[in-house]
């Protein structure tokens, strides 16, 4: 364990824990955005920047990528803090002006759109939660593409893709709200790709799209019912099965 | 030949050192600034000349860009053949004779057989002459009479103006190798790695970590797989030092990258090259192909059991990926963008093994290290900062080139001694380092010493030793544009602040530099910079800022004429500067209106020339002619201007 102090406050720390959740255990909030739990960290967004002070020296890093290793004083709410979100913050309502997630962040921070430099308004912060995510998942679909300031969320060539199944993790971990997808019964678009969704036989849900059941593996003959209604037919005939051989 | 242990290596080192030097060598510089200007036709005239005079010959000229004349005796007579870069680009092509030591400059084949007279009858060669203290043409072609080899030490380009960068025979005449031989005969891994903390070599890339305390920390991370990694995507505008050294020097990259493998444990070694340097790339996999027929790469290295293989790794000239994350995953096939790097690469690099990423100049001193012992080797340099560095000297300067000084030379003797001044003697302005996240230092700065703390507290950067130097007709405020538009193009894009805040940066200053300012521009680009700076990702984000805050920290008022009064003194701004004639300083000489494209300067009553407003264009070509600096800018031009 290490000993460490966040706002002033000592405690003890697990070494290697990032400061973020060290932080969140000890009731400390900091703002995220491009921070997701289930997802790799890349600490891309800044928005989580902390000040950190060692023998006499500080700078600021980006609390949810810095594990503690030593001893460190931290503050993660001083006014070179605030300055640091503020600047992030600045810059991302100038082009992300949409975004209510970040609206919130900039009244909680006191910043506003500045018309001189706002941007062609775009609800993409560049996160990329969702490159990871469909990482995580193994498709590898999509990906942060272009350089600087064109740097954008696309999939090979801004066309259909083969690695796409239709899932939506992209858009259920998108922050902002800038994935969207088309949605009607038996039908989903996504990505320039359009997919059949299946109806489930017993309560009527369109759950999963095919491409989803072929890369779970799922076998041809076994794609009639949702997760929920497969479940509830197994325990039957469990029950079911046991009954008769009490 | 092959090499199977130590003792045929040090028995052949020695047998070179008895062997007697050719009489004579004609060296012609093949660094692209003399290729260009007609080099390799001079080399090849020199070598029709000396196969001519001589009985026989021995080496294919172009494989191994040389040819040797043997006495009958066999002792070699005269060599000729093509160098790496000699430094003094902008008198190209040069020659460089050895034992004499004479250099001389802007050598055409009709030359070469007046150069080859003179030297065989043992006197300079005076119609080519370099430039003496003076400035002027000097009879005295030795290096010590031309200020800008004479202000210069060279150590790690020591060799470069006298062998030939392809081949091996030649590198170990000249010392090389016997360095590596030290290292494993008499060395262990860690007394390597402590020799080189102890000599202070910090690392020549731009960052000035201390080589050593890196290897050292490399070689204690556990682990079974290390790498050594030659950063060489030398991507600042401007600079040249690592390619010159990859081109003209390749043998001795290799050696120290080996010895750098030897002393923290690695067997392997990735060089990576941006594929805009395709000659670096030739001369490297030569040189890596013929270290391993000799038996100096590859396993069980002179039968000493250490084994290490080189790759060459190409870039595709992304600007970041000379950040040593980014340059890392680019290695391991992904985009090249940087990552957090509170883990050290030492602990966990390439591929999350513990990896030695050095600059090709960095790895180029360790032999130098190895040989001289730490201690001799700090003697040159000056405390906390030895050795030498070297610097792509550039810009408004009057010999441009390559130079190497001892660490702690100011700038004003590189730019006023080596560099000989500023071009066509305008008034200096400033003096860039550090490439695009450098900073720009004034005049009266010019007496900052040149090492990496120095320049760091002046609010530049030593950066891979770019160094552009400017005049009067440079506005700061432009030069931030460029820089700013530079790092806009080249940013990653990953980091909010370094995508998004350029993006601003770039904004403030178009509208600074288009007449465009606004009251309070200048503070908001400082406070946006400083923001920048605190919060962006890697270390090229975080210094991206440099360009705007060193000018805004010198020149400051320049901004202040931009944002307020919409002037740019410089004369550079588009739409921002009248051009006027000081009749007091008029000389009458009629210069200006000669040279003036739209013939808008007449002579005036008074009798001196007059710029007539309504016709004047503004492209400055009166102001950069006139002889007696009589031409200038003014914010404002009266009715009957």
């Amino acid at each position: 364990m290490i000993e460490i102090t966040i706002n002033g406050t000592p405690i003890e720390v697990e070494k290697g824990t990032v400061l973020l959740h060290a932080a969140k255990e000890n009731g400390v909030e900091i703002p995220t955005l491009c921070n997701h739990e289930g997802l790799n960290r890349e600490g891309n967004c800044r928005l989580c920047s902390v000040e950190i002070t060692e023998n006499g020296r500080s700078k600021i890093v980006a609390s949810c990528m810095f594990p503690v290793t030593r001893s460190i004083s931290v503050e993660t709410d001083n006014e070179r803090v605030k300055r640091a979100r503020r600047t992030v913050l600045q810059l991302l309502i100038n082009r992300n002006p949409k975004s209510p997630v970040i609206q919130q962040l900039c009244s909680e921070y006191g910043v506003k759109r500045e018309e001189r430099f706002a941007l062609e308004p775009d609800l993409c912060i560049r996160c990329g939660r969702c490159v990871r995510a469909c990482e995580t998942n193994g498709t590898k679909a999509i990906e942060l593409v272009g350089r600087g300031f064109d740097r954008h969320v696309a999939t090979p060539y801004e066309t259909e893709s083969d690695a796409c199944i239709g899932c939506l993790s992209c858009a259920t971990v998108c922050p902002t709200g800038k994935i969207t997808y088309d949605e009607s019964p038996g039908k989903r678009k996504i990505w320039h790709k359009e997919f059949d969704v299946l109806k489930c036989a017993r309560c009527g849900i369109y759950f999963a799209t095919k491409e989803m059941l072929d890369w779970a593996g799922r076998p041809e003959n076994d794609r009639a019912y949702c997760d929920h209604c497969q479940k509830y037919i197994e325990s039957v005939k469990f029950l079911t099965e046991h009954e008769q051989n009490k | 030949m092959k090499f199977e242990t130590l003792s045929e290596l040090r028995s052949h080192i020695e047998q070179l050192s008895e062997k007697k030097k050719p009489g004579k060598e004609i060296w012609v510089c093949g660094g692209p600034g003399c290729v260009a200007s007609g080099s390799v036709a001079v080399a090849e005239e020199f070598r029709k000349l000396i196969e001519k005079r001589a009985s026989g010959s021995s080496g294919s000229f172009w494989k191994d860009l040389t040819v040797l004349i043997r006495h009958e005796d066999g002792h070699p007579k005269i060599r000729t053949g093509l160098t790496g870069c000699m430094g003094p680009c902008e008198n190209g092509p040069i020659v460089h004779v050895e034992p004499e030591g004479w250099y001389y400059r802007k050598v055409t084949p009709e030359d070469t057989a007046g150069i080859l007279d003179s030297l065989l009858e043992g006197r300079p060669y005076k119609a080519k002459s370099m430039y003496g203290s003076d400035g002027k043409p000097s009879e005295d072609p030795r290096a010590e009479s031309i200020p800008f080899l004479s202000g210069q030490k060279k150590m790690v380009l020591g060799n470069m103006s006298s062998m030939s960068p392809l081949d091996l025979g030649d590198y170990l005449e000249h010392g090389g190798y016997s360095a590596l031989l030290k290292a494993l005969e008499t060395m262990t891994p860690e007394e390597v790695c402590a020799e080189i903390r102890e000599s202070g070599l910090r690392g020549r890339g731009g960052g000035g970590f201390p080589t050593g305390v890196k290897w050292e920390s490399c070689r204690k991370s556990p682990s079974d797989k290390r790498y050594v990694l030659v950063n060489g995507d030398e991507g600042d505008p401007g600079a040249f030092m690592d390619r010159a050294l990859m081109e003209g020097d390749p043998f001795s990259v290799l050696e120290g990258l080996t010895i750098g493998a030897y002393a923290i444990g690695a067997s392997e070694g990735i060089i990576y090259v941006r594929h805009e340097y395709p000659l670096a790339v030739r001369r490297l996999s030569n040189a890596i192909a013929i270290l391993v027929e000799s038996g100096l790469l590859g396993e069980n290295i002179l039968g000493t059991g250490f084994s290490f293989h080189v790759e060459i790794c190409k870039g595709g000239g992304a600007f970041v990926c000379g950040e040593s994350t980014a340059l890392m995953t680019s290695i391991e096939g992904k985009p090249g963008v940087p990552r957090v790097k509170y883990i050290r690469s030492t602990e966990k690099g390439l591929w999350e093994s513990p990896t030695v990423l050095n600059n090709v100049e960095t790895w180029a001193n360790v032999p130098l290290i190895i040989n001289m012992g730490a201690s001799a080797f700090k003697e040159t340099g000056s405390p906390n900062n030895s050795g030498t560095k070297v610097f792509a000297l550039v810009g408004k300067v009057k010999n441009t080139g390559l130079v190497e000084v001892p660490m702690g030379t100011t700038l004003r003797e590189i730019i006023y001694g080596i560099g000989g001044g500023v071009a066509k003697d305008r008034p200096f302005k400033a003096v860039q380092t550090g490439g695009p996240s450098g900073g720009c230092l004034p005049g009266f700065m010019l007496d900052t010493p040149v090492d990496f703390d120095s320049l760091d507290k002046a609010g530049s950067m030593m950066g891979s030793g770019g160094m552009i130097v400017m005049d009067d007709r440079t506005c700061m405020v432009d030069i931030a544009r460029y820089f700013i538009d530079f790092l806009m193009e080249e940013s990653c894009g990953k980091c909010v602040p370094c995508r998004e805040g350029l993006k601003k940066m770039q904004m403030l200053l178009h509208d600074l530099t288009g007449g465009r300012g606004q009251e309070g521009d200048t503070e908001r680009l400082k406070e946006l910079a400083e923001g920048i700076a605190d919060t962006a990702l890697c270390a090229l984000g975080q210094s991206s800022a440099n360009p705007v805050l060193s000018t805004i920290r010198y020149f400051y008022e320049e901004y202040i004429e931009h944002e307020r009064d919409h002037f740019c003194r410089a004369g550079v701004c588009k739409g921002m500067f009248h051009v006027k004639i000081n009749e007091e300083k008029c000389r009458v000489c009629g210069q200006c209106a000669k040279n003036c494209p739209t013939r808008t300067i007449k002579l005036a009553e008074s009798g001196k020339y007059r710029i007539e407003q309504a016709g004047c264009i503004k492209c400055g070509a009166c102001i950069d002619i006139c002889p007696f600096s009589s031409v200038g800018t003014v914010n404002e031009v009266s009715e009957d201007d």
